[in-house]
């Protein structure tokens, strides 16, 4: 797949970079540049903001850094011009870096405060850079600095460059859309809470497309340097690049790498029509007016919806997966049962000056099937969220495999072997229910490659009865069978322990029934499992053990059958009569 | 570089004054909107300057500016109502809310430019003439009149809020919608009236931007940085906001203009604005 | 006085409550119990209007209430003490109380209401300027009481009151539900906590798994086990 996509960049490379040779007039090479320009500008923002969500209204300043580079060591430093390039290149990607170091670490920060920083960050390098020896006001001039020859005329040069850089850039981001990164950075995009607690290293991420995306908007701010040979600061940091980046790419689709190039093309030949025709004024309108509808009604963009369709259109060959000889998935490290596989001790954890866990003790036997009830408000899935990582404990420890969790950052849980579901499934909405499952095994503690994880994610939806449904969205499936895929994708990453989370709540007779014989078969193979029920009735088949919580903390645990006669327990459920 | 005169910074106090009045004004209907209805309305500014340029024109025409606001306001209303029931209607998030007032600002932006071109509008008017001498230091109407209505629209809306059916009703749609309405609030046609409300302040913003700048279609985002600072210091949604925070910025501004150089004045707002996205927990 | 009739109500694609169909009389005490996840919260939401029924009917007096908008549920008088209480926690205390007689009827005798409250809740005079947040559960719950009591309802709605309060606190709601009862308010009750529910109701009904399993007189629910075995398997 790959060759043949390098073949396809190479002959596209090859056939566009023959145009100039051929003696077009110099505005066409002109405007073919501008194409070029816009379509790094897109496809790079959408490294990061497309694929990840973080819509970031601040390209402008790194587009600027690297403008500014360029000029400024063109100019004052003496440095060939394509020697610049790549120092533009460092420059927005190490202030990217850092920016993204501190902004990323804050959880509040997303949607729309994101926005608004990065839109303020731009203003402020433009003050900064006003004000400073790097500009000081008049702008800078680069019409005596001498342009490499490349193509057989000035234009052609810029043609010739642009359209190299627009290659490098659709190829990175192809290929980031296609490795763990990409993955990530969509797992994020959807939920980025949960795909943490899956096993990705979400800061990492971001930060690595962050600084992708601007250190390409830095070249791409170099080379535009020259070609328009006179910066300054009100045109370069001007809102006319992160409003035109942010509509290419919602109208042409920011899921996929490909998208942001086709609206780069059709917004900049819409803006080019309308100049020519002397509308300049009109044409940012049309722009505004676009970006309304197609968020409005094209959510996807036209490429996504193309894509989309073409998707719908095809139905996928997939090897058959016969049930019956199906390599049983590798058990677990068998290790002597009975032992303790995690402990909690003295777990305390409040929320708003509600005490939700106030002092937990309690033991998970490998091998064993613990069920944690209690009535509502108990702290259950509080206890659940503490030792997958969702939150911290306020003080407590928590014991797995004798290294203690609670110190440790959500991601590297997921590598020690637990796994949850939960309570309301929550699927990655845009990806595929293959994709969904194969994520925790590439994540997880055996971090597989995509083609194994995928491999993987197969036998666990035959696993669960899912098979038909991989390549389906998760908002096609019903309850059951999303319930289905929460307990598919834990089990994607071959957890030593498996957290569930009310899975059989919503359910009818039969499903439960079903749920049951999967959880049996699944400790079968040597998971150990706790899980948070309502429905007493799985508790008492299912269970070896349970622990009844109340008012966050364990007031009884032992055979099912008679701790749920001890008059405390009753009295916690039931409540206790006046009399 | 020595310390500059008592009167010059005590001019630069009172012009920081009177700016930040204007930031005020222009973040109150910022922040009611963002507050009250989660909707992130970037077009506010696009509309001010609407509503400076249409003051422009009609004063132009003959007519007192102050008097414009019988014409501007009303019609704003509409316009603010008008767009709140599309952004209902699609049932766009608070995000994407951001992205379509992005979109309305840039068809509001090219239709300024489209009328009254990328030339420089200067109001001339009875009021700008009018200077005032309190001691040393002058002031000039047009600020002061800024100033003035700064505080009455503040003021009113705070009353408004604080001590009116349906200004409690308003906070408590605020607080939870769902429940106010099992409470028998009109959530929608109250959503609809605040909506309204916003956008007739910022056609008065424009009045005040008209009286005492200079206007060119560029503009337009200079003062985004400013205001958003503004709305978020103050704390969303809260009337008298906006104004306090405001003149806080704008005295600051004025100091750093005094002291260093006055195209360091915008690194002060982005650089606040972006202290208090970093400090400041949730939806502050 | 209130019908409730074979409704269906959904949350996604799943019905959260199906065929469900309950009667409540003028001025009665009727409580709904059943184990956590049966669907109580779903049921009351939807007779206060909150959540929108698919299917079945839902009648005050004969008048169908499906098609009404959000905010006329409680003109027909009809007020909720929701789940989790729901306050307006950034206004203050006589702030909540006032919004909750903000429909038109209820306007009027607002000072009296206000008044009478007092009376039932004195812990609530002695707060009314601060601000509900900085109250205590049980406050609260006082507090979501009273509001609901300001619109002068012909019909109260309870949601699980006893949710994350202190036992003692608990018991001292419960003796007001009962009082709020006695005056002629009709109450709905919905409430995990069942033996303190039984005892104050008239009659009863047990949710489970989205579905009415069981209805009757609280003594005889209690003896015929059904309760019992609907919590604790």
């Amino acid at each position: 797949m790959r060759a043949r996509a390098l073949a396809g960049f190479a002959a596209a490379g090859l056939g566009l970079s023959a145009v100039p040779f051929f003696g077009p007039p110099a505005f066409y090479e002109s405007f073919l540049y501008l194409v070029f320009h816009w379509i790094v500008l897109a496809v790079s923002w959408n490294i990061l903001s497309g694929y990840s969500g973080y819509f970031s209204f601040g390209h402008g300043a790194f587009f600027g850094a690297g403008m500014y580079t360029t000029a400024t060591l063109a100019t004052k430093a003496g440095v060939p011009f394509l020697w610049t390039l790549p120092l533009a290149a460092l420059v927005a990607a190490v202030f990217g870096i850092a920016l993204g170091a501190v902004v990323f670490r804050l959880p509040r920060l997303r949607g729309e405060l994101f926005a608004l920083l990065t839109l303020a960050v731009t203003f402020v390098l433009a003050t900064i850079v006003l004000n400073t020896p790097i500009d000081g006001g008049p702008g800078l001039y680069l019409s005596a600095v001498p342009l490499p020859a490349i193509g057989p005329s000035p234009s052609s040069t810029f043609y010739l460059l642009g359209l190299a850089l627009a290659l490098a850039t659709l190829w990175i981001a192809r290929e980031v859309q296609r490795s763990r990164l990409g993955t990530g950075l969509f797992a994020i995009h959807d939920d980025e809470d949960v795909a943490e607690v899956l096993g990705v290293p979400t800061y990492r991420y971001k930060l690595a497309a962050f600084g992708l995306s601007c250190g390409l908007a830095g070249v791409a701010g170099g080379i535009q340097a020259m070609f328009i040979s006179y910066v300054t600061v009100g045109e370069t940091f001007s809102i006319a690049v992160p409003l035109n980046v942010v509509l290419m790419s919602v109208l042409g689709g920011s899921r996929h790498w490909f998208g942001p190039a086709v609206g780069a093309a059709a917004v900049t030949a819409l803006l080019y029509a309308f100049t020519a025709g002397d509308y300049a004024v009109a044409g940012h309108a049309a722009v505004g007016l676009i970006l309304i509808v197609v968020i409005l009604f094209l959510p996807e963009g036209i490429f996504g919806e193309l894509i989309g369709a073409l998707k719908r259109r095809r139905v996928p060959a997939m090897p058959p997966i016969d049930a019956a000889g199906l390599p049983a998935p590798a058990a677990w490290p068998g290790k002597p049962e009975g032992q303790a596989l995690l402990e909690a001790r003295g777990l305390c954890k409040a929320f708003r000056g509600v005490q939700a866990l106030a002092g937990v003790d309690l033991e998970v036997r490998r091998g064993e099937i613990l069920g944690l009830v209690g009535p509502n408000g108990s702290g259950k899935s509080t206890l659940i969220n503490v030792v997958s990582g969702h939150f911290r404990p306020d003080s407590g420890r928590i014991l797995f495999e004798g290294r203690d969790l609670a110190r440790l950052e959500a991601h590297r849980i997921a590598r020690t072997g637990i796994a949850r579901t939960y309570q309301i499934p929550r699927p990655f909405a845009h990806l595929s229910v293959l994709e969904n499952v194969a994520l925790p095994a590439m994540f997880g503690r055996d971090a597989q490659a995509r083609a194994d994880a995928e491999r993987e994610a197969r036998r666990w939806l035959a696993f669960t009865g899912l098979a038909a449904k991989a390549m389906s969205l998760p908002g096609e499936l019903n309850l059951h069978q999303r319930k289905f895929l929460e307990l598919a994708r834990a089990l994607a990453s071959r957890p030593g322990l498996l957290l569930l989370d009310e899975v059989f709540s919503g359910l009818t007779h039969a499903e439960i029934d079903d749920a049951i014989r999967l959880i049996r078969e699944i400790r079968a193979r040597g998971a150990t499992i706790v899980f948070v029920e309502h429905v007493i009735r799985a508790v008492m088949e299912l269970t070896d053990r349970i622990v009844v919580l109340s008012y966050g903390r364990v007031i009884a645990e032992g055979d099912p059958r008679a701790v749920m006669r001890e008059p405390d327990v009753v009295a916690a459920y039931l409540g206790k009569p006046r009399a | 570089m020595g310390l500059p005169s008592l009167t010059l910074l005590g001019q630069s106090l009172l012009s920081g004054l009177f700016i930040g009045a204007l930031y005020g004004l222009l973040g109150l209907g910022l922040s009611l909107s963002w507050g009250m209805l989660r909707q992130i309305n970037l077009a506010h500014f696009a509309l001010a300057f609407l509503g400076a340029y249409l003051t422009y024109q009609l004063a132009g025409a003959g007519m007192d500016p102050l008097a414009t606001l019988a014409v501007v306001v009303p019609f704003f209303f509409a316009l603010g109502v008008l767009m709140h029931w599309l952004l209902a209607r699609f049932s766009v998030s608070a995000f994407n809310s951001l992205l379509v007032s992005f979109g309305f600002t840039a068809i509001i932006e090219a239709l300024i430019q489209w009328i009254w071109t990328a030339d420089f509008r200067r109001m001339e008017s009875a009021y700008g003439e009018v200077k005032f001498r309190v001691g040393a230091l002058y002031v000039a109407l047009p600020e002061l009149l800024t100033l003035a209505m700064a505080l009455a629209l503040s003021l009113l809306v705070w009353a408004w809020l604080r001590h009116t059916y349906t200004g409690k009703a308003m906070r408590a749609i605020a607080e939870d919608a769902p429940i106010a309405a099992a409470f028998g609030v009109d959530v929608r046609g109250l959503s609809l009236l605040l909506s309204g409300l916003s956008a007739a302040f910022a056609g008065v913003a424009g009045l005040c931007l008209a009286l005492s700048y200079t206007l060119a279609p560029g503009q337009i985002y200079a003062w985004l940085g400013v205001v958003f600072a503004a709305v978020m210091l103050g704390g969303l949604g809260n009337p008298l906001g906006p104004l306090v925070a405001g003149i806080v910025i704008g005295v600051s501004e004025a100091l750093t203009m005094a002291l260093t150089a006055p195209a360091w004045a915008p690194l002060v707002s982005f650089s606040l604005l972006i202290v208090v996205l970093l400090a400041r927990p949730g939806r502050i | 006085m209130l019908e409730v009739e074979r409704i269906r109500v959904s949350y996604g694609a799943a019905p959260a409550i199906s065929g469900v169909s309950i009667r409540v009389g003028a001025g009665e005490l009727v409580c709904v119990v059943g184990p956590n996840g049966a669907g109580k919260t779903t049921l009351i939401n939807a007779i206060a209007g909150l959540h929108s029924i698919e299917a079945g009917a839902l009648r005050l007096d004969g008048r169908d209430l499906s098609r009404l908008p959000r905010h006329a549920f409680c003109s027909e008088g009809i007020a909720i003490v929701p789940e989790g209480r729901r306050l307006f926690s950034g206004m203050s205390v006589r702030e909540n109380l006032e919004l909750g007689s903000y429909r038109r009827a209820a306007r009027a005798g607002r000072a009296g209401s206000l008044d009478r409250v007092c009376e039932v809740f004195p812990i609530l005079r002695e707060r009314l300027e601060q601000p509900a947040g900085t109250l205590s559960g049980g406050q609260q719950q006082m507090l979501a009481i009273g509001r609901a009591l300001m619109a002068q309802p012909r019909l109260l709605l309870l949601d699980e009151p006893s949710l994350g309060l202190a036992p003692a606190v608990v018991l001292a709601v419960f003796d007001v539900i009962r009082e709020i009862n006695a005056g002629g308010v009709a109450v709905l009750l919905v409430e995990q906590n069942a033996a303190l529910a039984l005892e104050i109701a008239a009659r009863a009904y047990v949710l489970e798994e989205g579905r009415i399993a069981a209805e009757g007189r609280p003594e005889a629910l209690l003896a015929q086990a059904d309760i019992r075995r609907a919590y604790l398997g």
